[in-house]
C-alpha cells in the first residue's frame, strides 16, 4: 500500500511539472499473489507488486499519453515530458471539448487485506484433498490481489479508491468428465474452499459417460457462469457508444426500442453493496446505479467524458483509462433476477440442456452480435424436467439478442463473477433458460 | 543491468536452483480512426523477476523495487513461497540438465523505429487512414503502429548470464463499409493490427500502407452486396495469414507441453496429443510437416535463448504427417520422460515470460507450416470447385485443440480452376486431425510468410506473448464451409 496521502502528493507534483491547462494523472499500485494447482499439487505460486503512472496532457485539442512504473522524481519527469512531448507532435482532434469537472464521489470504505501464500495454500489443499478422496484430479488457481487506484486532474479531480480481492476457481478432471466452480469474495475468509471444490466434484461425477447429442436447435438452461461469458461480449459490443454510432453496433439506432423480451432487465450497477464496487471510473468521475435495458426497452448507453461531449449526452462514469481505442463499458452489470431456483428452473424443461459454463467464445459479427463458442465443464441433458445424463461438449453460433428474445426463465440467485477478464468490476448473473440455442457441431469429449 | 542482476542473484537465500529477469520495456502505440489519432502513447516498465525451485517446489516474485530493502524483500517472498509450496507437493519438479551461458542477442534491425520521427509515423498513418476513403460507404477507417523493445537481462545459479534486447514493430490497417443494414470489414495486410515481426520501421515501409488502402476500402464496399458463402462440403484454399492462425490454434498449443501435462487444465485447457500418441500419431497428411523454430530471422517469435537460458532452436513437431516433438522446458521434459522412457532430449526452448513480474511459461515460438512446391496461381487452377479464404475475422477452438471454427474476412469462389466471384462471411469448421489429414497442397518458399500473432493469451494471471507463424497458401479437401447461417 503507497496510501491516498503519498498518492495525492505524486499527482499534485505531476500536474505540476505538467504545467499545460488540461493534463490528468492516473496511479496504480497493486500487490498481487496467485496460487495455482494442477495434477493435484501446487505446480505455479507468484507475488508480485508494481506501480502504474498515466499521464494524459492535451494542448489546444491535442492528446498525448505516457505511462511508467516508478513514482520517483526523475521518472515523474521522464512521464510527463513524453506526454507533452506527444501531445506537441500530436494532430487535433475535433470533437475532443474537455476533461471531466470534478463532481462529488461517495467515498467506499473497503478494508484491505494482505494475503499469505499460507492461506491460499491450505485452500487449495481442501479442494486437492477431496480430489484425492474421489480418486479424480484437481486443477485451479487462487488469486489475492490489493489494488490502489488515484486519479486526478487539472481541473480540480481527486478520486481515490482501495480494495482487496479474491477469486478461487477450480477445474476437476475425471476419467472422462470435468467440472468447474470458483467464488470471489474480498478476502480469502469469504471463499468456503469446500464447497468449491464439491460443487467441482459433482459436476465431474455426475458428468461420467457423456452421450454424443445431435447438434441443433435446444432448450438450454445457462448457468450463472455460462451467461456471464455471454453477456462480457453485451458490454463491450451492446450499450458503447463508439460503435453504436459508427453504425457497427447490432443496438444502433434503438435507444428507447425494444431490443430483447420484457423479462430482461439490465442494470449497470457499482455501487451495490453486492458486488466489488467502484465509486468512479478512470476519468476520476462518479459512478452511479445505470438501467441500461428495462423490461426489454433499451434506455441508455454508457459514457465518459469523450463520447458525452461529442454527442451531447450525460457522462454515465464509464471511461477506460487513456488511449481507449474500445469506447466506454460497463463492468458491473446485472441481469434483474426471476424467482426460480436452478432446480425449479429445470423441473420446467421438457428436453434440453444445462451448460455450465462457455469456452473460448468470439465474436462472428458485431451487427448482429453473434457469437460462437464451446461448451466446457460440464453440459447435462434435461428430459421431462430431471438431469438424467452428461452430454459431449458442443459448438453453438449464437446471436444475444435472439437469446435475449428467448428468455423463458430467469433464475432468482445472482452470483458474483469476474467482469470481461479484466477484473475491473464484477457482474452479477443469474441463470437462463433460453429457448432455441443453436449449437452446430460437436466435439470427442 | 547485468551488474544488478548478479546482485540480486547474490541475495537470494540458498535454494537448489535460482535464476533473475531484470527487464526493461520501452513501447510505442499509435492508433488513427477517421483520420483522427486516436491514440498517441510511450509506455515504459522497468522491474525483476527472482524464480527459485527448492524443497522441489517453485517460487517467484517480482517487483519493481531496485533498493536494497526491496530486492531482499522479494527475494525472501520467492523463498517463503517455494518453501509454502513445498509442503503440500507430491513430488518434486527436477529440471533436465543445462549448459551455463554467456551471451548477447540482439535482433537485428534496419531502421529502428524509435528513432524514426513521430510526426513522420503519424503522418504515413493518416495518409494510409484516409486513402481508405474511396467511396462514402465506408464508415469507418483505421490504422495502427507499435514498436516494443524488451532488454532482458537473464542470469541464473548454474551460471549463465545473458543480455538480450528483442525489437519488434507492427503496422496494419482497416476499412469498414456500411449500407445501413449490412457491416464488412477489410485489413491489410492482416487482421488484428496487421503484420508483426522482430523487424524495425522497414516492415512498415514494405507494406506500402498508403497504396494498399484503397483497395482494401474497395473490397469491404463490394462485400455488402456480395453473396453470403454458400453452406457445403468444398476444397478449401487457405490464404497464409488465415493459415497462420489455423497452425497457432490446432498445432501450436496442441503440442505444449504443459498444456498437455496437466498444468494449463484450470485455465486454457489440455490437449488431445498426450503422450502415447508421440511418434505415432497421424496428425495430418504425409505432405505436412510442422516445426517449431525460433531462429527464423524476423519473425515474431524469434530469439537467442529462452526465458530458462536455452538457446533458440528449430524443431519438428510434425514429421511428414506425424506427430514427433511438443514444445517443452527444463521441467517438462522431465515429466515427460517419466511417461516416456526414450524421450532422450532436453528442452527445446519455448519458456518465455511476457514481462517482469510473470513466470515463464511454454510459449509457441514461430510454429510454421514448411512450404511444399506449389505456386497459388497452379493450387487454384487445380481446383474445380473451392473457396478460397483469407484474413481472420473469428477464431474458437474446444479445450482440448479438437473442433475449430473460423471466419474471415473475405472469400473468393473457385470454379473449373479459375477465382471468380467474392463471398462475404465465410467460415469453416472442422476437427484437428481429419482437417490436416485432408491437406493435399502447399505453396512453395516464395510465398511464405511469417505471420506475427502478437495476442496469444495463456496462464493465470494472464499473459499475451507474441509468437510467429509461417505459412504459404495450402488446400484442404472437402471442408465444411459456411458453417455460420444466420448474420
Amino acid at each position: 500500500m503507497v496510501t491516498e496521502n503519498k498518492l495525492k502528493k505524486i499527482a499534485k507534483e505531476v500536474l505540476r511539472i505538467s504545467k499545460v491547462a488540461e493534463s490528468e494523472v492516473l496511479l496504480l499500485v497493486g500487490e498481487h499473489g496467485l496460487t495455482r494447482f494442477a495434477n493435484n499439487q501446487i505446480h505455479q505460486n507468484v507475488a508480485w507488486e508494481d506501480v502504474g503512472i498515466s499521464v494524459r496532457i492535451i494542448n489546444n485539442k491535442k492528446i498525448g499519453v505516457a505511462s511508467g512504473n516508478s513514482f520517483k522524481q526523475t521518472d515523474l519527469n521522464n512521464v510527463v515530458e513524453r506526454a507533452s512531448q506527444l501531445s506537441k507532435l500530436q494532430k487535433e482532434d475535433p470533437n475532443y471539448i474537455c476533461l471531466p469537472e470534478a463532481k462529488k464521489i461517495d467515498r467506499i470504505k473497503e478494508s484491505v487485506y494482505d494475503s499469505k501464500p499460507e492461506e491460499r495454500a491450505e485452500a487449495v489443499d481442501i479442494i486437492i484433498r477431496k480430489a484425492k478422496d474421489n480418486n479424480i484430479i484437481a486443477s485451479g488457481a487462487f488469486d489475492s490481489s490489493t489494488t490502489e487506484i488515484a486519479v486526478a486532474n487539472s481541473r480540480g479531480v481527486w478520486a481515490y479508491h482501495a480494495a482487496s480481492s479474491s477469486d478461487l476457481s477450480t477445474i476437476i478432471l475425471g476419467a472422462d468428465s470435468t467440472g468447474f466452480a470458483s467464488k470471489l469474495g474480498r478476502k480469502p475468509e469469504q471463499i468456503n474452499a469446500e464447497e468449491v471444490a464439491n460443487k467441482a466434484i459433482q459436476k465431474v461425477l455426475e458428468g461420467k459417460n457423456p452421450q454424443e447429442v445431435k447438434p441443433s436447435e435446444w432448450d438450454v438452461i445457462l448457468e450463472p457462469q455460462a451467461v456471464n461469458e455471454m453477456m462480457t461480449f453485451f458490454s463491450w459490443l451492446g450499450p458503447n457508444p463508439r460503435i453504436y454510432f459508427e453504425q457497427a453496433s447490432n443496438l444502433s439506432g434503438k435507444v428507447g426500442k425494444k431490443i430483447f423480451g420484457s423479462n430482461i432487465t439490465i442494470i449497470d450497477d457499482p455501487l451495490n453493496k453486492s458486488t466489488f464496487q467502484m465509486p468512479f471510473d478512470f476519468e476520476g468521475y462518479p459512478k452511479k446505479r445505470l438501467e441500461i435495458v428495462k423490461n426489454g426497452i433499451l434506455k441508455s448507453l454508457v459514457y465518459d467524458s469523450y463520447y458525452a461531449n461529442k454527442y451531447k449526452k450525460e457522462n454515465s462514469g464509464h471511461a477506460l483509462p487513456a488511449p481507449n481505442t474500445n469506447g466506454p463499458m460497463p463492468f458491473h452489470l446485472v441481469i434483474a433476477p426471476g424467482k426460480k431456483s436452478l432446480d425449479e428452473m429445470i423441473k420446467n424443461v421438457k428436453k434440453g440442456l444445462l451448460v455450465t459454463r462457455l469456452w473460448y467464445v468470439r465474436v462472428l459479427n458485431p451487427r448482429s452480435l453473434n457469437i460462437t463458442g464451446m461448451t466446457r465443464d460440464g453440459t447435462f441433458i434435461i428430459r421431462n424436467g430431471e438431469i438424467i445424463g452428461a452430454a459431449k461438449n458442443l459448438r453453438f453460433n449464437q446471436s444475444i439478442p435472439e437469446a435475449l428474445n428467448n428468455v423463458v426463465e430467469i433464475g432468482r440467485d445472482l452470483e458474483l463473477l469476474s467482469s470481461f477478464e479484466t477484473e475491473i468490476g464484477t457482474n452479477r448473473m443469474p441463470s437462463l433458460h433460453i429457448k432455441n440455442w443453436n449449437f452446430t457441431s460437436g466435439t470427442e469429449f | 543491468m547485468k551488474k544488478q542482476a548478479l546482485e540480486i542473484l547474490r541475495r537470494i537465500p540458498k535454494v537448489d536452483y535460482a535464476d533473475v529477469r531484470v527487464v526493461e520495456k520501452e513501447s510505442e502505440y499509435i492508433a488513427t480512426k477517421d483520420g483522427v489519432v486516436e491514440a498517441l502513447e510511450s509506455s515504459k516498465s522497468l522491474g525483476f523477476g527472482v524464480r527459485v525451485l527448492t524443497n522441489g517446489s517453485w517460487g517467484f516474485a517480482g517487483s519493481n523495487n531496485f533498493s536494497k530493502i526491496g530486492i531482499e524483500k522479494t527475494a525472501r517472498k520467492a523463498v517463503l513461497i517455494a518453501q509454502t509450496s513445498s509442503k503440500y507437493k507430491s513430488c518434486d519438479v527436477r529440471l533436465t540438465p543445462l549448459k551455463a551461458v554467456k551471451a548477447d542477442y540482439k535482433t537485428p534491425v534496419k531502421e529502428d523505429p524509435f528513432k524514426v520521427p513521430m510526426e513522420s509515423k503519424i503522418n504515413l498513418l493518416i495518409a494510409a487512414d484516409n486513402a481508405q476513403r474511396v467511396s462514402d460507404k465506408i464508415v469507418i477507417s483505421q490504422t495502427s503502429f507499435s514498436a516494443n523493445k524488451e532488454t532482458k537481462t537473464f542470469v541464473s545459479s548454474i551460471g549463465s548470464e545473458i543480455v538480450q534486447e528483442i525489437l519488434w514493430t507492427g503496422a496494419g490497417i482497416e476499412a469498414s463499409a456500411s449500407d445501413g443494414s449490412d457491416f464488412q470489414n477489410r485489413s491489410y495486410p492482416n487482421s488484428h493490427g496487421g503484420q508483426f515481426a522482430t523487424r524495425g520501421f522497414e516492415l512498415v515501409r514494405e507494406m506500402d500502407l498508403i497504396g494498399n488502402a484503397p483497395r482494401i476500402a474497395g473490397e469491404a464496399v463490394s462485400l455488402l452486396t456480395a453473396p453470403i458463402c454458400p453452406t457445403a462440403e468444398f476444397d478449401l484454399i487457405l490464404d497464409s495469414n488465415q493459415l497462420a492462425l489455423q497452425i497457432h490454434e490446432s498445432c501450436g498449443h496442441a503440442t505444449e507441453l504443459d498444456r498437455v501435462l496437466g498444468y494449463e487444465a484450470s485455465y486454457a485447457g489440455t490437449s488431445f496429443l498426450t503422450p502415447e500418441k508421440l511418434g505415432k500419431f497421424k496428425y495430418g497428411s504425409k505432405i505436412v510437416n510442422l516445426t517449431a523454430d525460433a531462429t527464423i530471422s524476423g519473425g515474431l517469435g524469434t530469439f537467442g535463448y529462452d526465458d530458462e537460458g536455452v538457446p533458440a532452436q528449430k524443431v519438428y513437431l510434425v514429421k511428414d504427417g506425424i506427430f514427433v516433438d511438443y514444445q517443452t522446458s527444463r521441467e517438462t521434459v522431465e515429466e515427460l520422460k517419466k511417461i516416456v522412457p526414450k524421450y532422450k532430449a532436453g528442452s527445446n526452448g519455448t519458456m518465455r515470460a511476457v514481462g517482469w513480474g510473470y513466470i515463464p511459461l511454454i510459449r509457441m515460438t514461430n510454429v510454421n507450416l514448411e512450404p511444399g512446391a506449389w505456386k497459388m496461381q497452379d493450387l487454384i487452377s487445380d481446383t474445380k470447385r473451392g473457396i478460397l479464404m483469407s484474413t481472420n475475422k473469428s477464431w474458437s477452438i474446444d479445450d482440448k485443440r479438437l473442433n475449430f471454427q473460423f471466419g474471415t474476412e473475405i472469400a473468393w469462389e473457385i470454379k473449373n480452376g479459375k477465382k471468380a466471384r467474392i463471398f462475404k462471411n465465410p467460415t469453416y469448421q472442422g476437427m484437428t486431425p481429419k482437417f490436416w489429414g485432408s491437406c493435399d497442397a502447399i505453396c512453395g518458399r516464395d510465398e511464405w510468410v511469417v505471420w506475427g500473432t502478437p495476442n496469444c493469451g495463456k496462464g493465470q494471471p494472464s499473459q499475451v506473448m507474441y509468437t510467429g507463424h509461417g505459412a504459404s497458401p495450402a488446400r484442404f479437401r472437402k471442408v465444411k464451409v459456411g458453417v455460420v447461417k444466420k448474420w
